[in-house]
């Protein structure tokens, strides 16, 4: 086994490339926590201008087919990127996209050719940033029982009616990846469609809703999240991704990925800062890395962040090399939140209400230790709560129902 | 990047366990469970023409040559019985307690036997106090004509009852790591191995009575036997982990299938999301010791500082086996109590290796000063 990769000389090239160009693109001001609503929105435009940037170069969606205006590069290069990206505390995109990163890959699978052509560029290139639209108030965890949002048939389009909730983050979206009912008569799991559209239509209107969380682009952290009315909204027939009905074998590939399919590799940033925080704060004369009592919270905090990285690492070298997987995405996002919960306490219980507090003066440096406390609850929802995690990886092992369930398909057309 | 087994490790899972499937069936296992010695003759005899017993010796001393993964992917199948026998504490720590620390003489002398199974190692380390840090090491050689004398007793020594040779860490200075190891007769005048008896496997107590062991049995060198077994324990441990994955993973087979095929009102039991719970539990330690335990073996084989991780993959994988088997009994209830199922011979193994060489805690600790918090 090799749990690194292991760069050429040409790869170390590239990595020097991609740092010297974040040092001068990437600008300190947009790391900062914003200080206001317009601070939040000022930031958020600083972000999306460094994703056009970056899409210029194929450097936002890395792994995406060069053709359809991705990358092109191949995993290693890829990974480089995310780990330089990453020294700046940012992501791949660096603002939440989350209908452009499952709906792209869910296009790349059962979209046209023509699709591919019209919706992927786009996105690959930054020009666009995507929500997606599942949650309905009646259609969370059940997800293949969304029936309020219903598309309909009408010449040479479809008009969509009814509302999503728990969608995006802040400061607005240019383009709309959702799920909706066009059958509601038709039999469950048979019954449903995507379609990517244009969020500036006539009909779409929005309105906040404010999370526990923090927060502006947080993407699955974000303290704002929107309710999203569809009032006779007109899309052409081509929005329609997978084929009408096809909906919900589209969500396999949707699902998977959101569900942790993909995995992740890069550190984990409440750690790094937490054991900084614990060697630089003292506690009646005495580090509080150096009590036993917290030494003793702080290795059992670092163990699951670092089971979490091996599990990460696992389910994104299954993907990149092209085996079969089970459980293992529903295991990953289950550990993920299920720690990030369990953090919450421990991490309490080890620094004390410093973290509870955003004062400079009191709390811990620029309050994320305050947004740890807030998120890791937040956190046990999005993408399917806990307990669905459970059930997904339940089927997968094969237990429960007569036949085992397979993982989502998540490479497509390249 | 490659998570995957070499071609020529998958052979040796497949060679491992179809041998296993044949020689050591569950009631092959359970049948084992009660005896003195964990030693079974025919068997060991097998092992030892598979090269097994050598497999993590160098080809000069009689063993294979093999990496530690390779050797992790042998274990990881002798856990799933789990199979008794001193595999471990002579083939693995013994062996490496010896390459460690003795002189070229001595290891040409002792190892090759070991590979052959000729000789069975057992390493004796912690003490009534049960500390497995040199602190803990209190017994103390009286020095008499150029020779040594042991008085005391080693306790939780594994598979003291089926050693030929037995290697005992003693306390031969004041500072904190003046430790010596000496090579003792398991048979000689004066030393006495009792299996201890109740829930754990093959750990016995050692006692010495005027145990006469000429200067020759220095290993290495005085003072240097902390440093030496520190080193052997650190290469030993993620194989013990790895046959801790073993166990796990054949306790995890077992639940699902359980809950596949065990009936009740009306449909497998599977049906129930809080047996499903419990299998979920099961998976999920499972994958965090292997996974640990796995990047461990990765470090050591490159020559990456693999300290911190190794004490992980204990910590880890310790307390995995104990709630793996909680949660396997919740699956299992009634039948997972019966000596014949197998299932109570991991449960035992699970609590006796929760706490060999180092509990949970004790890891974490050495992991925080590792990483150097």
């Amino acid at each position: 086994m090799d749990f690194e990769v292991t760069y050429t000389e040409e790869q170390q090239r590239f990595r020097r490339e991609v740092r010297a160009w974040l040092e001068a693109n990437v600008a300190p001001s947009m790391l900062r926590t914003p200080t206001s609503a317009e601070d939040n929105y000022r930031r958020y435009l600083e972000l999306r201008d460094l994703g056009r940037k970056l899409g210029a170069k194929g450097w936002l969606y890395p792994t995406a087919p060069a053709k359809y205006g991705g990358g092109g590069l191949d995993v290693d290069h890829a990974i480089i990127l995310e780990e330089e990206v990453d020294r700046f505390d940012l992501s791949l995109p660096p603002y939440y996209d989350s209908g452009g990163r499952l709906g792209s890959a869910s296009i790349l699978v059962w979209g046209t050719e023509e699709q591919r052509q019209a919706f992927l560029p786009p996105i690959y290139r930054g020009e666009v940033r995507t929500w997606q639209l599942l949650t309905e108030p009646g259609a969370g965890s059940d997800l293949a029982g969304v029936r309020m949002t219903t598309a309909v048939r009408d010449g040479d389009g479809y008009v969509i009616r009814g509302q999503k909730i728990f969608v995006g983050s802040d400061n607005g979206t240019d383009r709309i990846w959702m799920i909706v009912n066009t059958d509601p008569k038709g039999k469950r799991h048979e019954n449903l469609s995507w379609f990517m559209i244009d969020a500036s239509l006539p009909g779409i209107t929005m309105q906040p809703m404010e999370l526990m969380g923090t927060g502006g682009e947080g993407g699955t952290d974000s303290g704002v999240k929107q309710t999203v009315f569809f009032d006779d909204v007109r899309v052409p027939a081509f929005a329609l991704v997978g084929g009408e009905n096809k909906g919900w074998t589209v969500a396999t590939t949707h699902l998977e990925l959101e569900h942790g399919g993909g995995g992740r590799i890069g550190r984990n940033r409440v750690w790094d800062r937490l054991l900084r925080y614990c060697q630089e704060t003292k506690r009646d004369g005495v580090p509080l890395s150096q009590q036993q009592d917290v030494r003793d919270s702080l290795a059992d905090i670092y163990i699951k962040t670092e089971v979490q990285r091996l599990f990460g690492l696992r389910n994104f070298y299954l993907t990149y090399a092209r085996k079969p997987k089970s459980y293992e995405g529903p295991q990953l996002s289950y550990y993920r939140k299920t720690t990030g919960l369990w953090m919450t306490g421990a991490i309490l219980e080890a620094v004390g209400p410093a973290a509870l507090t955003t004062d400079p003066a009191w709390g811990a440096p620029s309050g994320f230790l305050e947004t740890q406390q807030r998120n890791g609850i937040v956190s046990v929802h999005p993408g399917g709560t806990t307990d669905i995690q459970r059930v997904q990886m339940a089927r997968r092992i094969g237990i429960g129902r007569s036949t085992r369930e397979k993982a989502g398909t998540v490479h497509g057309a390249e | 990047m490659d998570l995957s087994l070499t071609e020529s490790q998958e052979m040796l899972r497949t060679t491992a366990r179809s041998f296993m499937q044949r020689e050591t069936p569950v009631d092959v296992v359970v049948g084992l469970q009660k005896a003195e010695s964990s030693l079974e003759r025919d068997l060991w005899a097998k092992a030892a023409r598979l090269g097994w017993l050598g497999i993590v010796l160098p080809a000069e001393y009689g063993g294979s040559g093999d990496s530690l993964s390779d050797a992790a992917v042998l274990y990881e199948e002798l856990g799933r019985g789990p199979l008794p026998g001193p595999f471990f504490s002579s083939g693995v720590l013994g062996a490496l307690t010896v390459l460690e620390a003795g002189t070229d003489e001595q290891r040409r002398r002792i190892l090759p036997g070991v590979a052959t199974g000729e000789t069975v190692l057992t390493v004796a380390i912690t003490e009534p106090n049960t500390s497995w840090g040199p602190g803990g090491i209190t017994l103390a050689p009286q020095g008499r004509n150029g020779s040594f004398v042991l008085n005391g007793t080693k306790l939780f020594v594994s598979d003291a009852t089926s050693a030929t040779d037995l290697i005992v860490a003693v306390r031969t200075g004041d500072g904190p790591t003046d430790v010596s190891l000496l090579h003792v007769d398991a048979k000689a005048r004066g030393v006495s191995t009792r299996r201890l008896p109740g829930f754990l496997s093959w750990q016995c107590e050692v006692s010495f009575d005027n145990v006469q062991v000429p200067a020759t049995s220095l290993l290495g060198e005085a003072q240097r036997g902390w440093a030496a077994l520190s080193r052997a324990l650190e290469r030993a441990i993620p194989i013990l982990c790895a046959y801790i994955v073993g166990g796990c993973q054949a306790v995890y087979e077992k639940s699902v299938l359980y809950t596949q095929t065990r009936v009740q009102f009306g449909v497998p039991i599977g049906r129930f999301q809080r047996v499903q719970d419990h299998v979920v539990r099961l998976v999920n330690h499972l994958d965090s010791a292997r996974w640990a335990t796995w990047e461990a073996l990765w470090k050591l084989d490159t020559g990456r500082p693999a300290t911190a991780s190794v004490h992980m993959a204990k910590a880890v994988a310790s307390e995995a086996y104990l709630d793996v088997c909680n949660a396997a009994h919740e699956v299992h209830a009634g039948m997972g109590v019966l000596i014949e199922y197998g299932l109570p011979a991991h449960t035992q193994m699970s609590r006796t290796l929760f706490h060999y060489l180092g509990d949970p805690r004790w890891h974490k600790r050495r992991m925080a000063d590792a990483l150097e918090w």
